[in-house]
C-alpha cells in the first residue's frame, strides 16, 4: 500500500510503507513458479497464445467429436463423387463453386477428400506428436544433464561427449537416412507400419533433441550442487537420488518449463518440414503432407494450400510467443 | 520401350486439362476422344525415300533450342548406340546425332511417319522365309570428323547390341540375341574370347544379315541406334560419354543426367538424309530440372524458344485459363498401363474379370493426377477405344470391348460381385494385395481410390506403400519380400516401333521380364512362335487377333489407360510435332525457331 503522493514530499524517505502484517504473509508464501504464473497472466499475449494453443489442443484432443460435429470424415470416398473429371477441381466448394457446410474448408482436388477433417487430424498428428517428442526429449535431456552436472568427473565427461557428438550429427541426415530403413524393413505389414513410421518419427526427433535440455540442465546443476542446502543435505548422509529429485530437481523447473514450451513449436515445425520431404508419418493425415501435395495447385486453388499454412504458422507463433512469455515471467531480471 | 520413368514418377508426367484443351496445339479442333483414336495412322513404308528431307511450312534455319525434360526424366546416363532404348533418349539419338540402316520421316502435312531408308539405299531385301537380310550402304555419309562411315563400322557397331552385359539397357537382349543366328551365344565384340560374327558379313558396301528365327521386322529394328556405325577403336565402357555424330548435329558438351549441348555437324550431307533436317545453329536439353520452372519457363517471354517436356497438370491448367492453348500440345504416346494379376495365386477367369470391374478408372486417374479421357483414357471413357493390350492405331489391332456376362467393363461394383459369386467367393472373402507408389500425395490417393473400388466391389484389400524405388524393383523381383505378399502387380508398356510384335510378346510370352503377372499359357505361346513365322503382311492382323483371343479366354491384364503426353511450347518455335514413333517425345527432325 502507497501512501499518498502528497505525502511523500513530507517524509523524503521509503517510497512505500512497510507491508502490513497480511501483505507480507502474503509475499512470503510465493514461490517463484506461483510469482511467474501471476505475472504471466498479466501478460495479454501469453494469455492470447495460451487460449489459441488451447484451442488446437482441443481439436486435436477431440478431433473425432469435431469432425462429426461438421459431419466430415477422411473417409475416402469415389473422387468422381466430389470431382469433375474434366478438371480434377471440386465440383462443390472452393474454388469454383460458393461456400458449403458440408465441407467447410472445401475437398481437396483430384481425390475429393473433406479438408476440413483432413486439418483436423493433421493438427491431431502434429501435437500429439510434438508433445510425445517433447516429453520424452525433456525426460531424456534432465536425467543426462542431472547426473552429468552431479556426479561430475568421468561421467560427465562421456555424457558431455555424447552431447557434442550428437549436436555435432546433421539431423536431417540421419532422418533421411533412416526412414527408408523403416520402410523397408516393416513394409511388409500395414499396421505395424504406421505405429512404427510415427514412432520413428519421434526417435528420430528425439535422438537429435534432447542436447539442447541436458548441456542447459548439467550447468545449473553445477552451480547448485556448490550450495548450502545442496552440502548441508550430503553432510547429513541424504542418499544421492534424493538429493537429486527433491533438493536441485525443485530449482530447475523453470529452465525446464522454459525449454518445453520452446521446443514444443521446433518438433510442429519439424514434422511439418518431414513430412512435406516425404520423410513423415505414414497412414496418418499431416498438415506437412498436405502442404506437398497442395504446392502445385496455389495458382488454381490457393485454399487448398492455406489450410494446413495457416495452421502450421498460427499453430507454431502461438507456441513460441508463449515459450517467450513463460521464459519472461520465469526470469527475475526480466521487466516488462 | 518400357515407360519406367513415366510410371514410378506417376504423377510429374501426369496432365490435368480443360475440355478446352484437349483441342491444344492450335492447328486442329478434334475433341481428345479423336486424338486417341488418330494417333497412330504410321508403320507404312518407303524405301524408295531420298534426300532431303520434306521441310514444314515456313521453316529456317538459325536460332537456338532449349529443351528441358524435368523432373523425373533424367535424360541419358549413356549416349551409346547400343544401350539407347528409352522414349526420351531415343528421340534425341535418332533425330539428330546417330543414322542407322533405317529410320522414320514425317509428313509435315499429315503428320504421319513412314519407315524410310537412312543409312540404306533402301528397306533391305528379305529372303523369302526372313533369315536372311541383305542392305547395300549409301557412299558419301561421314563421321562428325569428316571419315567415311564403312560397311565394318556398321557391322561393329551392330555387334556392339549383342554385349548385353555391358549395354544392359539396350535393345540387343530382346531382337538382336533372339533373332540373329548364333546370338544366344554370342556375347560381342569385347567379350573374352570374341571372335568374327559370321551372321553379320560384309562385302564392300553390303551387309548381309543371317537370322536364326525369321524376323519379318528387321528393317523397323534398324531404326535403333544399335543398328548404326560405331568407330572400330571405340572403348566398350566410356564411348557412350563422348560418341561420334553421323547426324546433322553433333555434341558439344555432354553431362550425363543433366545436359547435353548439340551444334550443327558440318559432315552431315542433307543429300542422303530423307528424314532430318537441320535448322537451329543449337539445341541445349537439360534434364531432372524442376517441373514448374520449366513450364513457367517455356511460356513466359524468356523462353520463347524453350520447350518443357512433360508439363505439369495444374500448369496445364493455368495456361488454358490464361488463353495459351497455342503453347501446350497434348500428344499421344502409344503405351499402355496394365494391372496384372499374377497368375499363378489369382487361378480364376472369372476373379480376374471382377478386377476389370472393380477397377475405378476415372477415379483412380483423376485422384492420381492424369485427366480421365485425355492423360489417360480406355474403353470407359470412349467404347472405341477398347479395354486391350495394344494402344489405338497399331496395325491390326482390334478393339477390345467385350460383353462379360452381359455387363461391358466399366466400374461396376455390383457386376463384379457377381462375378465372384459365380468363381465361388463371398464379398470379402478374396483378397488382393498391391503395392504403390507413396513417395506423393497423388500416388496415395490414388492407391485409396483403388482400394475403395476394390472393397466396394466384395474383395477385402491389402495395400503396401512403397518409397525405396520405382515400383519395377518389387514387380520384377520375385525374392522382394513385397513380391510375395502382393498378388496384383503391373506394368506400362510402350512399343518399340509401331508392331503389335513389341507389344504382345514382352507382356504376354511366359518368361518375359515385363510379364510381371508371370501369365504363361502353353497354347498362346505357341500361338506366338506361329504367327512370328507367317507371311509379313498377315502378322498384324493375326497379332491382333491373338491379342483378342488371349484377352476374351484368359484376361491376363487389365488395361489400366492408355497415355498421352503435355508439353509446353514457347512462342517462337515452328514445326512442333509429337513423335509417336519413339514412343511420345518431340520430333526433333522438324522444330525450327521462327
Amino acid at each position: 500500500m502507497t501512501l499518498p503522493a502528497a505525502d511523500l514530499a513530507v517524509h523524503g524517505e521509503s517510497s512505500s510503507a512497510p507491508p502490513t502484517e497480511a501483505a507480507r504473509k502474503s509475499i512470503a508464501g510465493r514461490s517463484p513458479t506461483r510469482i511467474a504464473f501471476d505475472r504471466l497472466r498479466k501478460d495479454p499475449i501469453a494469455v492470447i497464445c495460451f487460449v489459441i494453443v488451447l484451442f488446437f489442443a482441443a481439436i486435436a484432443i477431440f478431433a473425432p467429436w469435431v469432425q462429426s460435429l461438421f459431419g466430415v470424415s477422411t473417409d475416402t470416398v469415389l473422387a468422381s463423387t466430389r470431382i469433375d473429371l474434366v478438371t480434377r477441381l471440386p465440383k462443390i466448394g472452393p474454388p469454383n463453386h460458393g461456400f458449403t457446410m458440408d465441407h467447410p474448408f472445401g475437398v481437396a482436388p483430384g481425390s475429393g477428400t473433406d479438408n476440413l477433417a483432413v486439418w483436423i487430424e493433421g493438427c491431431r498428428t502434429s501435437l500429439f506428436l510434438a508433445t510425445v517428442a517433447t516429453v520424452l526429449s525433456t525426460f531424456i535431456g534432465v536425467t543426462l544433464g542431472l547426473v552429468a552436472g552431479f556426479v561430475g568427473g568421468a561421467v560427465d565427461a562421456v555424457i558431455s561427449f555424447f552431447t557434442d557428438l550428437f549436436l555435432s550429427f546433421p539431423f536431417l541426415l540421419g532422418a533421411l537416412a533412416v526412414a527408408p530403413i523403416i520402410s523397408e524393413r516393416y513394409g511388409t505389414d500395414i499396421d505395424k507400419l504406421r505405429v512404427v513410421s510415427f514412432y520413428s518419427l519421434v526417435f528420430i526427433l528425439v535422438i537429435f533433441g534432447w542436447m539442447g535440455v541436458a548441456r542447459l540442465v548439467r550447468g545449473e546443476v553445477l552451480s547448485l550442487r556448490e550450495r548450502e542446502f545442496v552440502k548441508a543435505a550430503r553432510v547429513i548422509g541424504v542418499p544421492t537420488s534424493r538429493i537429486l529429485v527433491r533438493e536441485i530437481l525443485p530449482n530447475l523447473l523453470a529452465p525446464i518449463v522454459v525449454s518445453v514450451s520452446l521446443s514444443l513449436p521446433g518438433y510442429v515445425a519439424a514434422e511439418a518440414g518431414l513430412s512435406y520431404l516425404g520423410i513423415g508419418v505414414f497412414g496418418r493425415e499431416s498438415w506437412g503432407q498436405t502442404v506437398n501435395g497442395a504446392t502445385s495447385y496455389w495458382e488454381i486453388y490457393p485454399l487448398f494450400l492455406l489450410e494446413p499454412v495457416i495452421g502450421i504458422a498460427v499453430l507454431v507463433v502461438a507456441l513460441n510467443l508463449l515459450g517467450d512469455a513463460i521464459r519472461d515471467a520465469f526470469d527475475p531480471k526480466t521487466r516488462r | 520401350m518400357n515407360r519406367k520413368k513415366a510410371l514410378v514418377a506417376g504423377v510429374s508426367a501426369a496432365t490435368l486439362a480443360l475440355t478446352l484443351a484437349a483441342c491444344g496445339g492450335g492447328d486442329d479442333d478434334k475433341s481428345s476422344k479423336d486424338k486417341f483414336n488418330e494417333t497412330l495412322q504410321s508403320g507404312g513404308k518407303n524405301p524408295d525415300a531420298v534426300g532431303p528431307a520434306p521441310q514444314p511450312e515456313g521453316a529456317q534455319t538459325g536460332g537456338e533450342i532449349t529443351i528441358l525434360a524435368p523432373d523425373p526424366d533424367d535424360g541419358p546416363t549413356s549416349l551409346d548406340p547400343a544401350g539407347l532404348w528409352s522414349v526420351t533418349d531415343n528421340a534425341i539419338a535418332q533425330d539428330l546425332l546417330f543414322r542407322s540402316l533405317t529410320t522414320w520421316q514425317q509428313n509435315p502435312e499429315t503428320g504421319e511417319y513412314t519407315l524410310v531408308p537412312d543409312l540404306a539405299t533402301d528397306l533391305g531385301t528379305p529372303n523369302e522365309d526372313f533369315t536372311e537380310w541383305t542392305f547395300t550402304l549409301k557412299d558419301g555419309i561421314k563421321w562428325e570428323t569428316g571419315d567415311p562411315v564403312t560397311a565394318e563400322e556398321v557391322k561393329f557397331g551392330m555387334e556392339r547390341s549383342f554385349d548385353a552385359e555391358t549395354f544392359a539397357t539396350g535393345p540387343g537382349a530382346a531382337y538382336s540375341k533372339p533373332y540373329f543366328e548364333g546370338g544366344d551365344t554370342y556375347n560381342g565384340p569385347y567379350a573374352k574370347g570374341a571372335e568374327d560374327f559370321p551372321a553379320i558379313s560384309v562385302d564392300g558396301n553390303t551387309l548381309t544379315l543371317k537370322m536364326s528365327t525369321p524376323f519379318a521386322e528387321m528393317d523397323y529394328y534398324g531404326i535403333f541406334p544399335a543398328m548404326g556405325p560405331v568407330p572400330l577403336d571405340a572403348p566398350a565402357a566410356d564411348y557412350g560419354l563422348k560418341p561420334l555424330s553421323t547426324g546433322p548435329y553433333k555434341i558439344e558438351k555432354y553431362v550425363p543426367n543433366q545436359e547435353l549441348v548439340l551444334v550443327p555437324n558440318d559432315q552431315w550431307d542433307p543429300a542422303t538424309d530423307p528424314a532430318r533436317n537441320q535448322f537451329p545453329d543449337k539445341y541445349t536439353f537439360e534434364f531432372g530440372g524442376d517441373n514448374a520452372v520449366a513450364d513457367k519457363t517455356a511460356l513466359s517471354d524468356s523462353g520463347s524458344t524453350t520447350i518443357s517436356t512433360a508439363m505439369l497438370s495444374n500448369d496445364y491448367t493455368k495456361a488454358i485459363e490464361d488463353g495459351l492453348q497455342d503453347q501446350v500440345l497434348v500428344g499421344p504416346q502409344p503405351c499402355t498401363s496394365f494391372v496384372m494379376p499374377n497368375y499363378d495365386k489369382v487361378k480364376e477367369l472369372e476373379v480376374r474379370q471382377a478386377l476389370a470391374f472393380a477397377y475405378a478408372y476415372e477415379d483412380i486417374w483423376s485422384a492420381g493426377g492424369y485427366l480421365p479421357g485425355v492423360t489417360r483414357a480406355n474403353g470407359v471413357t470412349d467404347p472405341e477405344l477398347g479395354f486391350g493390350l495394344l494402344p489405338p492405331g497399331m496395325a491390326g489391332r482390334i478393339p477390345w470391348n467385350p460383353e462379360i456376362d452381359g455387363e461391358t467393363i466399366q466400374y461396376d461394383p455390383e457386376h463384379a460381385k457377381e462375378l465372384l459369386a459365380k468363381a465361388g467367393y463371398e464379398p470379402g472373402e478374396y483378397e488382393v494385395s498391391f503395392v504403390y507408389d507413396a513417395t506423393s500425395q497423388e500416388g496415395k490417393d490414388a492407391a485409396k481410390q483403388r482400394e475403395l473400388g476394390y472393397e466396394e466391389s466384395g474383395f477385402s484389400v491389402k495395400a503396401y506403400p512403397y518409397t525405396a524405388g520405382s515400383l519395377y524393383d518389387v514387380w520384377t523381383d520375385p525374392d522382394n519380400a513385397l513380391y510375395k505378399k502382393i498378388n496384383l502387380l503391373g506394368t506400362a508398356w510402350c512399343q518399340d516401333w509401331p508392331s503389335a510384335a513389341t507389344f504382345v510378346p514382352p507382356i504376354l510370352e511366359t518368361g518375359q521380364p515385363y510379364n510381371t503377372g508371370n501369365f504363361s499359357e502353353e497354347s498362346i505361346d505357341a500361338e506366338m512362335d506361329r504367327i512370328r513365322t507367317l507371311p509379313v503382311d498377315e502378322q498384324a492382323d493375326a497379332w491382333g487377333a491373338l491379342e483378342n483371343k488371349v484377352m476374351t479366354e484368359f484376361q491376363p491384364v487389365i488395361n489400366a489407360g492408355f497415355y498421352q503426353g503435355t508439353y509446353a511450347i514457347g512462342s517462337d518455335i515452328g514445326g512442333f510435332a509429337n513423335d509417336t514413333t519413339v514412343g511420345g517425345a518431340p520430333d526433333y527432325r522438324t522444330i525450327f525457331v521462327k
